[in-house]
């Protein structure tokens, strides 16, 4: 028997050698199989100097979509996608019964594994590696894992990788060939034939059916939606969305961006916290801040629920007499001065007063910082005509907040104060002994 | 923003991590390689299929077998027994074993040095196949080739024109290897 006469050109070890190569060839991917969330403008500039209509959409998703993360194109990147994305979301929950009705929900999926004639000593594994990674989310969120580092590093090992994504894939293909009637249309091949050849297979891309089936089976029983970006040449400004997953159109949602052959995760902006406590500092901020008095910013209404507060506007000190009274001096109280006119002590026990002594903290992430100066400088001090005026916002009402009421017990040391020595209309307080 | 800053303090640590990782990683992908064809062998042994068989080789090492088939019946290999070599990847079952027919075969599938052309060693492998499953995809090779990709391509046309000539090229090639 002679050989074909082009293969005596090699020798028999070089055609071995060379088909060895040949086997064993893959294109060299870069980057890790999952990277940490980045800049979506890093896209922009990959498309800054194509096509308009990708540059114009790359530049849009980047403020839509701030953060991506870059999924190896190693013809696994959409099942990893999802793979990943659905722990991710499931993680970010933080919901420790919710990862665990998630793990049997997803074991007992194995029913449908047995149906489709999966042998069980060879799909264990690829479940076994799944429930490792339900298993290390679990333990993040006990401890209280900030980040999704743990589900970055899960990924980027290869071997348990493939057996996690090879898992989706069976659970995918079974749930179509138990569901034939949803997904044959939309396929050439018959489907036993396409499950075997497009699913089940180690390095077979997703494509839109596939991806559909993957979402119906396995992702919309936990509650989870799945948005695909398309970035194509098609018509308008921004990347097309469509939701796979109808069902699911509050839950958290896993966002894909898709450009042809290839799947990256993408990200919305975080919405803005749902925290009272900025708004109730600023509250405790304005009155430790003393710029605007100094520029006499603040301006005083006496209002009803001023006026309603006992014995508040009885005191001579206040209500029209025009004397200003500080807000600010709970914080700051003046230096105590050793010329002050000393005045009765019980001259301001008011019962909001006493009430008053109990000094606010303010607290420590006020978003204005808390200046620790000094009183208002004197010359900047306001004439009695255009004293400072205080517009008391009626939060500061409230039963809760009335310690940070302005009126205070330093006050009367505070050169606001008429009583004070150095308060421009200073009237020294006469001690009457009938008086009150 | 925020996140920025946070992975970029992230990423340093994380691929020190993954470095650091590599070593162990690699040697757990030995243990579930192993794992994984310890089961293999199990379930031969014991459900065994009719006309194949398969052993790990005496080296030890568990990632080279040695298989054999017998040619189906109403075939030409009807009778003759056919032994193959299995080398597994790192990543088994992730990627597909590398299987060579160690006998001299005439196919039209297979080439002169024992190398094989079926799509489930390649492209459309599934980590769900096993050596059980690649031999009995052999084996219905045997009696059905695939004539529209053949490395052997004179063997293609006998088979399509003549059967007798094809068997008599079977049989004409074919060396029964010494047991070891």
């Amino acid at each position: 028997m002679t050989n074909p006469s082009n293969m005596n050109a090699l020798s028999q070890d070089e055609m071995q050698r060379f088909q060895k190569l040949s086997n064993e060839f893959e294109p060299d991917v870069p980057g890790p199989l999952v990277s940490p969330k980045q800049s979506s403008h890093a896209i922009a500039m990959e498309y800054a100097n194509a096509d308009p209509t990708f540059a114009t959409k790359t530049s849009a998703l980047a403020i839509t979509h701030p953060m991506t993360r870059i999924m190896k194109g190693d013809g696994n990147c959409g099942w990893r996608a999802v793979a990943f994305g659905y722990f991710e979301t499931l993680f970010n929950l933080r919901d420790p019964m919710r990862v665990q009705r998630e793990l049997d929900r997803i074991k007992s999926l194995n029913t449908l594994l047995d149906q489709v004639g999966q042998q069980e000593e060879l799909y264990e594994i690829f479940v076994d590696a799944t429930e490792d990674i339900f298993a290390q989310t679990l333990t993040a969120i006990h401890n209280g894992e900030q980040d999704e580092t743990f589900l970055i590093n899960a990924f980027n090992d290869e071997y348990n990788s493939s057996a996690v994504i090879t898992h989706f894939r069976l659970m995918t293909s079974a749930w179509m060939r138990l569901n034939p009637h949803r997904y044959q249309a939309f396929l050439s091949p018959p489907l036993d034939q396409y499950c075997s050849q497009r699913i089940e297979t180690v390095r077979t891309e997703i494509d839109e059916v596939g991806l559909q089936a993957l979402v119906d089976g396995v992702i919309e029983g936990a509650g989870f939606g799945v948005e695909i970006l398309y970035l194509d040449r098609s018509e308008g400004d921004s990347v097309t969305p469509h939701q796979l997953s109808p069902n699911c159109p509050n839950g958290a949602t896993i966002r894909l961006l898709y450009r042809p052959g290839h799947y990256d995760i993408l990200y919305q902006p975080d919405p803005p916290p749902v925290n009272m406590a900025p708004i109730v500092n600023f509250q405790y901020g304005m009155t430790s801040n003393y710029t605007p008095w100094d520029q006499g910013a603040l301006s005083f209404d006496v209002n009803a629920h001023l006026m309603s507060i006992p014995n508040l506007m009885a005191d001579s000190a206040f209500g029209g007499m025009g004397a200003p009274m500080s807000p600010l001096s709970s914080v700051s109280p003046a230096p105590q001065s050793p010329y002050r006119v000393s005045p009765p002590h019980d001259l301001y026990q008011t019962p909001m007063q006493s009430h008053a002594q109990v000094q606010p903290m303010p607290p420590v992430s006020a978003p204005t910082p808390v200046m620790p100066s000094a009183p208002p400088p004197m010359t900047t001090l306001p004439n009695r005509s255009e004293g400072p005026q205080i517009r008391l916002n009626p939060l500061v009402m409230k039963p809760n907040l009335s310690h940070s009421l302005p009126v205070t017990s330093p006050f009367k040391n505070s050169p606001y104060n008429q009583a004070h020595f150095q308060n421009q209309d200073f009237e020294p307080i006469h001690w009457e002994p009938h008086g009150r | 923003m925020d996140y920025t800053m946070e992975d970029t303090q992230n990423s340093a640590p994380d691929a020190l991590e993954a470095t650091k990782l590599n070593s162990s990683t690699q040697r757990n992908d030995t243990q579930s390689v192993t794992k994984r064809l310890q089961a293999e062998l199990m379930q031969l042994m014991l459900s065994p299929s009719p006309g194949i068989s398969a052993f790990p080789d005496a080296d030890g090492n568990l990632l080279s077998w040695t298989a054999t088939i017998t040619g189906p019946t109403e075939t030409p290999y009807d009778g003759l027994t056919l032994k193959l070599s299995f080398a597994f990847p790192n990543n088994y079952p992730y990627s597909p074993p590398t299987v060579l027919f160690k006998t001299p075969i005439y196919h039209p599938n297979v080439d002169f040095s024992g190398r094989i052309c079926l799509d489930i060693l390649k492209d459309k492998w599934s980590a769900v196949y096993n050596v059980q499953s690649v031999l009995l995809s052999l084996q219905s090779l045997l009696g059905e080739p695939n004539n529209a990709s053949p490395l052997n391509a004179q063997a293609a046309e006998i088979w399509d024109s003549d059967q007798e000539e094809f068997k008599r090229h079977v049989l004409a090639r074919h060396k029964d290897l010494d047991d070891e």
